[in-house]
């Protein structure tokens, strides 16, 4: 949360992480330097240039498949939020491991072209036509620009500015980069490979990323509309919710709206954090604020305002609750709009409650 | 060689274009569309390589918080409809490709004979 932007919000948090991930960053690229050599067939010894960009190329695979993992991670369990919570100084340093990769193959393979070296490297094979012998480069060169516009649009200003659904959509890019980036490796050193421990490891990597996308997919819990009245849509019941968490309700306008239960009383907002769009009925109340499970940034229950000297604001939402019901109006107020939380009568909640049970 | 160059030149004046709005972007649209922006300058040389690359876009967010175009509500919507299917599509998409790339493998299991080349002409 910030009241005026800085190059970097670091915190000690970030600190931590950060230095975990030069220091993993840094061992990987030692050790593969050290032991890779031993590999080599030695009739055809790899020249030193060329160990150092596959270290490089190979370090940002891993990196950008540890990356795409936190996702889903995150999704079916809540313990790697943490993970998530740094996520985007991870993509920024895998675009420098991968620039560096980029740098060793054109001092290496194009050094002495008499033309300048990008123009070399695009117009060294040109067999777009043909799957074997396509030029891999290609795709490399792809999820290269990805990272770096992913990496030069990371500050929250972009955020801010883009607004979170447009940037959102811009860095879903990251999915067509790590395709682009198994084609440049499948297509590139694995056509060549005669050890088979990094072809292992590439197809590891794939399935992991693979098969976690797709158990979160299938398991994420789907949110239905229940009735409607006109605008009134029906959420759920009051019993339903546990004090100091959320009832998350998909409206059929296509919006997601979090009916928090506090102290005894019930408010509305948006399912959407104003930062990222993170899922706020996901988060837990603290010091009497919702707080995003993803950055942390925290709203008021009553008008879905940050507390100051913080600006954020996200939509609120009317309620009523009719015999233990929810019902939430599906016209969304203006952003940071107060609205007086609805007092919980308990009676009437546990006898819809035992009703819903018999049933 | 030529199509490379000319993809190149093109990136070269995209370049040039977008530097050119970002000259005048960072120094006085930034502080009539982002309040958090009116008192920060460090930061700003970080925004420089976004938004030459991707000016096209910078010009549109400016002219619409500029007109008063935007809408308040929509940066509450992410784009959560299709995310399911796409994550799906992916998952499926990526051992697709790393199996047709080792299909297509000189040794792989459907091998192509050897092809003797001919000699170059000036060796004859």
């Amino acid at each position: 949360m910030s009241v005026a932007y800085i190059p970097v919000q670091w915190n000690p948090n970030k600190w931590f992480y950060d230095a975990v991930l030069v220091l993993m960053c840094g061992l990987y690229i030692g050790l593969f330097l050290h032991y890779a050599p031993q590999f080599q067939d030695v009739t055809r010894p790899v020249d030193t240039a060329v160990h150092r960009a596959r270290a490089l190329g190979s370090c940002a695979f891993f990196m950008l498949t540890v990356i795409l993992c936190i996702g889903p991670l995150a999704r079916l369990d809540r313990r790697f939020l943490p993970l998530l919570y740094n996520r985007r100084h991870f993509g920024v340093l895998t675009c420098f491991v991968a620039l560096g990769h980029a740098g060793f193959i054109l001092d290496w393979y194009f050094a002495f072209s008499p033309v300048p070296q990008w123009n070399a490297l695009l117009s060294s094979n040109v067999s777009y036509g043909q799957v074997l012998g396509f030029p891999f480069e290609a795709f490399g060169i792809f999820a290269l620009f990805v990272l770096i516009v992913l990496a030069a649009t990371s500050h929250d200003f972009w955020l801010s500015f883009l607004t979170a659904p447009v940037w959102k959509a811009l860095h879903y890019l990251i999915y067509f980069a790590y395709a682009a980036v198994v084609a440049h490796v499948t297509f590139g050193v694995m056509q060549d490979l005669q050890n088979p421990l990094f072809g292992m490891a590439v197809a590891l990597s794939a399935a992991l990323v693979s098969g976690l996308h797709l158990w979160a997919a299938l398991a994420e819990p789907r949110p239905e509309t229940e009735a409607r009245e006109g605008h009134w849509e029906r959420v759920g019941l009051v019993a339903e919710i546990e004090e100091g968490c959320a009832k998350i309700g998909l409206l059929t306008t296509g919006e997601r709206v979090a009916v928090f239960k506090h102290e005894g009383t019930l408010s509305a907002i948006s399912n959407a954090c104003a930062h990222q769009n993170g899922p706020l009925g996901e988060g837990r109340i603290v010091f009497g604020c919702v707080t995003c499970p993803w950055h942390g940034f925290q709203y008021q229950l009553r008008n879905g305002r940050s507390p100051d000297p913080f600006t954020e604001t996200v939509p609120t939402y009317h309620l009523k609750v009719e015999s233990g019901e929810i019902w939430v109006d599906n016209r969304p107020n203006p952003p940071g709009t107060d609205v007086e939380p609805i007092v919980i009568d308990p009676a009437a909640a546990a006898v819809k409650e035992a009703a819903h049970e018999d049933a | 060689m030529e199509t490379a160059a000319t993809l190149l030149t093109v990136v070269e004046y995209w370049c040039y274009a977008g530097l050119a709005l970002a000259a005048v972007f960072l120094t006085v649209g930034l502080d009539r569309v982002e309040p958090n922006a009116r008192v920060s300058f460090i930061f700003r040389p970080l925004l420089l390589p976004g938004v030459v690359i991707l000016w096209p876009l910078v010009a549109w967010r400016w002219w619409q918080l500029e007109t008063g175009r935007d809408a308040p509500l929509a940066r509450h919507r992410p784009p959560r409809a299709w995310h399911r299917r796409f994550w799906i599509v992916f998952a499926c998409a990526i051992p697709a490709i790393l199996i047709l790339g080792l299909i297509v493998r000189q040794d792989g299991p459907y091998e192509r004979p050897a092809v003797l080349l001919e000699p170059p002409e000036a060796s004859q």
